[in-house]
């Protein structure tokens, strides 16, 4: 598995450092060499997958999914004496390990069958002294990094792999032509890189280096076109907008990861986990551990309030915008807030949900009025990514990630097809479009299945399942805490307003009357190469992927599913149930602040929810209700959109003319990016640095200078008292640090002048200092 | 012949560029070819030296290496000793790295220069430098430490003033090499006098009088432990340097010429840092954690400070200039946290900032060589464009835009050396921010949480370059093909792309750069037995 794991992450690195050195010289037949590399990382997914899948897990422990890389070094941990924790370990032949007590020489051998549980992993920094081991708490030991297979990583493998290969096959065909053909294929296959190393890492460290060269990539793509003017705004702005707005996320997240580190000492979730679960974090570091590890999911995930740079990031090639922008590394965010579930306490959790719900409705009230066809559907990933956090938030792990997954694929699914469109028409203006679906039927038919999937037409299409499961888990949740009935409005609303501003979409671009003749003219359907990826992505956009289906692997592979195990284990011994789980109609959170489990320690939030959620699992009111009412909602969402875009019975201009204000506002996105420019940016680039550089060179330097000028005086006074001195020597000293013109005629006799003058000031200082001893 | 314990490995390293000198002189003036060629091939000599002594270094060894110890002057108890430990091999090998980069850099400079500013002088100042440096982060006795010390000032102050940039009149102050050169001698001549009584004050209290860097200690956070850790502080502080002692610093690396500003930025303010690791830490523990807040907070101004100065600039050089200032903040952190991961992270920043610093100060002499002048937008004063011989109606426009159309392979290079300046992680300038930040935030958790700001501005001041150089539509005044009037040909044919001998000098920092960042135990094996046992001394 670990070969597997080195070889998914290999491929496309081998790719990228090709098509960065030697690119051009291949292109443009070398853009087939990312294509290759990244369906071969693909091939390693499905290995790991199937792999996962089958092997089955041994009762009591869900840790045998986490194995670690193990090159050279091993530490160990046993179980009791924590003395020995961090303790030296010596090179290991044949795995047989010695250990070496802080303190002592001797080395004890251990042979390896005696070892409860090794944890090995690559100590990519090691800071412990081999001679003299000290540890002081915060930073103590190094770095450890690692692979973690479990299946949440399977899944999100071969999410990630099959849109990476289909989106990078699009490419050929969408960017043939372009000057900078060959850098395009290699950002992509460095992105790959970068997404792959981020799910596949079992700690925090690498999952951060992933996440960071992401926005590299995310960076150098938007504004792959830099020397254009742009739709909207122009590339390189973009680009720049992206990295500065997710990198204010990224610092928080490096917040969150040094409270993890200092008071856990660890970057491995595992280690995270085990250290939340014994307590060394108090409740309120670890609420600020959790916002800040939230705050890098905002960034990312564009959530509210660090959205605005994600329709920006339209201004990116459009196989970008599917890929990047949609698919796979907006999704990161959500990933990580799923990897850290377990630390989140109630009122992070609570963070995670409001924001999550607010973005969804936010952002979809945005999407009504775009005519941006790529714009329509950013803002549609931003809302639909709020709801992946409103999922994770009110405590369903496996709602959130599948609506991740399910996501990833018509989202992609979507983006190209809008490329598609774009690639046929030549503008991204959906007033300029109309009745394409006569002149492009593949890419209507498989944009349609798209729609239906992410507007949650029931049954047949995945975005229903994973959508279904977050309103269910989210009435779930406000039946027990009716005062956050908002959460549940609020996404239900949204659910409707998807439906029609995705039909909206459809129906100006594919039916009714061509709006711009020419451009009608000349579309046509696009090339095999486009239209395969379209296919493929359709058929995942349908119920075939539900992830709900591993419900049970979620939850014993993840961290949470041990806890599980131990809880009721503890259970059983104790023979007094624990009350969280017992009651359907008070599930789960009502109780689990207070609630102290038999462990004898307070429940983490995540536990609790778990308990419920797989309680709620079997109790399927919430989930009915839940149903029925996400189905009513897209009806009407459909419906609406059918009256006023297709049948044309009411007009849209007429509402939009009857609200204009509204209208206006919404049409100005909130005017977000005005505000966020008066308020920071502008000041910024602008007052701030200009006083603070006018600071340093006025007052700072100013006084440097005028000390220069005091100087001046006396070494003058002084110069004169030397020269009446005949004293040539410091004469000519002086003289050269008074006219400064003078130093240009300097000639080597004064070199040796300057260190006579240096060691023979250290003469007399010695000389003086014999003195000073002599007395 | 050789006296027993005689560190000759090590005497070598600084006497062959002494000895370099003595052969350029005898060579004519007029044979440029031959002296630039030997100069070369004589700073390739300590790279060499410096790699072997890598490889053969032990670093399961605790004590000093290819060390020696003989008597110098036996009245005072002052010896010549030399040695170098898992710190310090970094900053040796650093420093022939950037000294070899440097003396080829430095023939590309040398083709402007006019009749007075001799090319073989030139290199002699620079191989004194170059000894100087050498010798300091090899001493292990105080007077070898402070001889060596005021040795690089001697060289570094002619080659600013007279072979760096003529002077020319900024408002009230006439700016240029010469005054940038005497700003930067009285700065660090008035640290070092501090650095001297400090000195004598640590012999007078040691028993028996000693030099010794390894073994004297003052013990205590006393008034005269603080007073004499003040005056290394300043000292080492100014070299660094850090606020307020900073404003040579952006004088002498902007008036320098290139390959100056790669040893200045590169090596010089790494003396700074060194000093502290190697003479307030181990000589005065309690000291140092007891004006351990003090340093972080210096540190925490100096990446906030630096970063917002950065961004102020319109000046490309100064802009580097300044981010030097905030890089080192990092340092100071690092050092102030007094923890493993504190430590090791503030070497493994000042390796770093050497490679990365060197890249972007490359990179500037690159633009500077072909358009000479380093301004990201004319300035507004249309005197000062004439002070620069520029054309006065183009006060205030932007200066260049769009030439990743025009230089694509040299936009790479600037794009890897401001990534890896910015913090990009897969490149070594993350590792050390991280290491240090993660070492201040056990000790300082508020003040580490304010320097990550610095990371924000930091990477706004890069970008936001990167988009005003090089992205965009390109400049008329570069475009052919726009034609117009605006469009000049002179400029345009200037602006070619970057050439081997450029690429050879920033490649192999380049390389160094992603090698650091990818594998940082490389030079975290050997640095971190070092600061254990250093570590040991104050915990």
């Amino acid at each position: 598995m670990f070969i597997l794991g080195i070889l998914i992450l290999a491929f496309p690195i081998t790719a990228f450092a090709i098509q960065i050195l030697i690119g051009k010289r291949l292109s443009p037949g070398g853009a087939w060499i990312s294509v290759l590399a990244i369906f071969l990382s693909l091939i390693c997914a499905v290995g790991i997958f199937v792999k996962v899948l089958t092997e089955p897990i041994p009762p009591g422990s869900a840790r045998v999914h986490f194995r670690r890389v193990y090159p050279s070094d091993a530490i160990v941990y046993l179980k009791s004496g924590e003395t020995l924790e961090g303790t030296i370990v010596e090179r290991i032949p044949k795995r047989d390990v010695k250990l070496q007590e802080v303190g002592k020489t001797e080395l004890t051998t251990i042979p390896v069958d005696e070892i409860e549980n090794i944890e090995e992993g690559w100590r990519w920094i090691d800071l412990s002294g081999r001679k003299i081991p000290h540890f002081t708490k915060g930073g103590s030991g190094g770095i450890y990094i690692g692979m973690r297979f479990d299946t949440t990583t399977a899944i999100a493998l071969l999410m990630v792999t099959i849109t990476c290969s289909f989106i990078t096959l699009f490419s050929i065909g969408y960017m043939h032509g372009d000057p900078r053909y060959s850098r395009f294929f290699a950002y992509l296959s460095l992105f790959s890189f970068a997404m792959l190393l981020l799910v596949l890492s079992d700690n925090l460290f690498t999952l951060f280096i992933g996440w960071e060269l992401m926005g590299l990539c995310s960076y150098l793509l938007i504004g792959f076109w830099f020397e254009r003017p742009g739709v909207h705004i122009s590339p390189a702005t973009a680009g720049t907008k992206a990295f500065m707005t997710t990198k204010i996320g990224d610092v928080l997240l490096f917040i969150g990861m040094m409270i993890a580190f200092v008071s856990l000492g660890s970057f491995q979730f595992d280690n995270i986990f085990d250290g939340v679960t014994r307590g060394d974090l108090n409740s309120g570091w670890l609420t600020v551990a959790g916002l800040m590890i939230f705050c890098g999911a905002i960034g990312k995930s564009a959530q509210f309030p660090l959205h605005t740079w994600l329709p920006d990031a339209m201004e990116g090639p459009t196989p970008v915008s599917a890929l990047i922008h949609a698919a796979t590394m907006v999704a990161a965010g959500v990933f990580l807030v799923a990897r850290m579930f377990p630390i989140l306490t109630p009122n992070a959790s609570l963070a995670v949900a409001y924001i999550g719900g607010f973005t969804a409705i936010f952002a979809a009230t945005i999407a009504i009025v775009r005519m941006d066809i790529k714009r329509v559907l950013a803002y549609s990933t931003v809302s639909q990514l709020g709801y992946m956090m409103l999922g994770l938030g009110v405590g369903s792990y496996v709602a959130g990630v599948s609506h991740l997954i399910t996501h990833g694929f018509f989202k992609a699914l979507l983006f190209l097809g809008s490329g598609s469109v774009i690639h046929a028409v030549g503008t991204q203006d959906m007033r300029n479009m109309g009745g394409l679906r006569k002149k492009m039927p593949i890419t209507f038919w498989t944009f349609l299945i798209g729609t239906l999937s992410i507007s949650g037409v029931p049954f047949l299409f995945s975005g229903f399942w994973s959508k279904d499961a977050i309103l269910g888990a989210t009435l779930g949740y406000v039946m027990a805490h009716p005062g956050h009935i908002l959460l549940f409005l609020m996404s239900i609303i949204a659910a409707g307003m998807t439906a029609f501003y995705m039909f909206r979409l459809v129906y100006m671009t594919f039916f009714g009357e061509p709006r711009d003749e020419e451009a009608y003219h000349h579309a046509h359907e696009s090339p095999t190469n486009m239209t395969i990826p379209l296919i493929v992505l359709a058929i995942f956009s349908l119920a075939i992927v539900n992830p709900l289906w591993f419900n049970e692997d979620f939850i014993q592979s993840s961290h949470i599913g041990a806890t599980v195990e131990e809880v009721e284990h503890a259970n059983l011994l104790s023979d007094t149930s624990i009350p969280l789980v017992s009651n359907s109609s008070n599930p789960g959170r009502a109780s689990a602040e207070s609630a102290v489990s038999p462990l004898g320690r307070p429940l983490l939030f995540a536990e609790a929810t778990v308990l419920y959620a797989a309680e709620g699992e079997h109790d399927g009111n919430a989930h009915l209700i839940a149903m029925i009412l996400s189905i009513v909602m897209a009806g009407l969402g459909i419906l609406f959109a059918t009256l006023f875009y297709l049948t044309k019975r009411y007009s849209a201009e007429r509402v939009t003319a009857r609200f204009r204000g509204f209208y206006t506002v919404l049409w100005n996105k909130y005017y977000f990016d005005e505000i966020y420019d008066k308020l920071f940016v502008k000041p910024l680039i602008g007052p701030i640095t200009g006083l603070i550089g006018g600071f340093d060179l006025s007052v700072i330097d100013g006084i440097v200078n005028g000390m220069g000028t005091i100087w001046r005086w006396i070494s003058d006074i002084s110069g004169r008292i030397d020269y009446f001195g005949v004293d040539g020597l410091v004469n000519g000293v002086a003289s050269v640090t008074i006219y400064s013109a003078r130093v240009r005629r300097i000639q080597t006799g004064l070199i040796q002048n300057y260190l006579l003058l240096i060691f023979g000031g250290i003469g007399g200082l010695v000389i003086l200092m014999l003195i000073l001893r002599a007395i | 012949m050789i006296p027993e314990g005689f560190p000759i490995l090590l005497t070598l390293m600084w006497a062959i560029p002494v000895l370099g000198m003595v052969i350029l002189m005898l060579i004519p003036n007029r044979n440029e070819r031959a002296i630039k060629w030997i100069s070369v091939l004589i700073t390739a000599v300590p790279l060499i030296l410096a790699i072997f002594i890598f490889i053969n270094f032990d670093r399961f060894s605790q004590e000093y290496q290819y060390a020696g110890r003989v008597p110098w002057i036996n009245a005072f108890n002052i010896h010549y000793s030399m040695g170098i430990d898992g710190i310090s091999v970094w900053m040796v090998l650093l420093t022939a790295l950037l000294d070899f980069i440097g003396a080829i850099a430095s023939w590309g400079v040398s083709r402007d220069w006019a009749v007075g500013k001799s090319v073989k002088i030139y290199y002699v100042l620079y191989l004194l430098l170059e000894a100087g440096l050498i010798g300091f982060f090899c001493a292990l006795d105080f007077i070898v430490f402070f001889v060596f010390w005021e040795l690089t000032l001697l060289p570094m102050y002619f080659l600013i003033g007279v072979w760096g940039t003529e002077p020319r009149r900024e408002g009230k102050i006439v700016r240029g090499g010469p005054y940038a050169a005497i700003k930067f001698f009285l700065y660090t001549l008035f640290g070092s006098v501090l650095m001297l009584l400090a000195i004598l004050a640590v012999y007078f209290n040691s028993d028996p009088h000693s030099f010794d860097i390894t073994t004297v200690k003052l013990i205590g956070a006393g008034p005269l432990a603080v007073l004499v850790w003040f005056g290394f502080f300043i000292g080492f502080a100014i070299k660094v340097p850090i606020f307020p002692f900073h404003t040579w610093l952006p004088d002498a690396h902007v008036e320098a010429p290139t390959p100056i500003s790669v040893i200045l930025a590169g090596v010089l303010l790494k003396m700074g840092g060194y000093g502290i690791i190697r003479v307030n830490l181990p000589i005065l523990p309690e000291a140092t954690k007891y004006l351990g807040t003090f340093l972080a907070i210096l540190g925490v101004i100096n990446i906030i400070y630096g970063a917002l100065c950065a961004m102020a600039q319109t000046d490309l050089k100064r802009l580097v200039a300044y981010s030097s200032i905030g890089h080192m903040g990092f340092v100071l952190l690092g050092i102030a946290s007094i923890s493993d991961a504190g430590i090791n992270g503030a070497i493994f920043q000042m390796l770093s900032h050497g490679l990365l610093s060197g890249m972007l100060f490359l990179i500037v002499g690159v633009i500077y060589d072909r358009v000479h002048h380093r301004f990201i937008v004319y300035p507004k004063d249309k005197e000062l464009m004439q002070e620069w011989h520029l054309d006065p109606s183009l006060a205030g426009k932007p200066a260049f835009g769009g030439l990743g159309l025009k230089v694509p392979v040299y936009t790479g290079i600037v794009s890897l050396a401001f990534f890896g300046s910015l913090g990009l992680p897969g490149l070594s300038g993350f590792i050390g921010e991280a290491l240090s930040l993660l070492g201040a935030f056990g000790r300082y958790k508020v003040l580490a949480i304010i320097s990550v700001l610095g990371i924000v501005i930091g990477a706004a001041y890069f970008l936001w370059t990167i988009q005003r150089i090089f992205l965009g539509k390109l400049n008329p005044r570069y475009d052919k093909d726009a034609g117009g009037e605006e469009y000049d040909e002179e400029y345009d044919s200037h602006l070619t792309e970057i050439n081997g001998r450029e690429l050879a000098t920033l490649i192999p920092l380049g390389v160094l750069v992603i090698v650091l960042g990818v594998y940082p135990s490389m030079a975290l094996n050997i640095i971190k037995d070092s600061v254990a046992l250093l570590l040991k001394t104050l915990i």
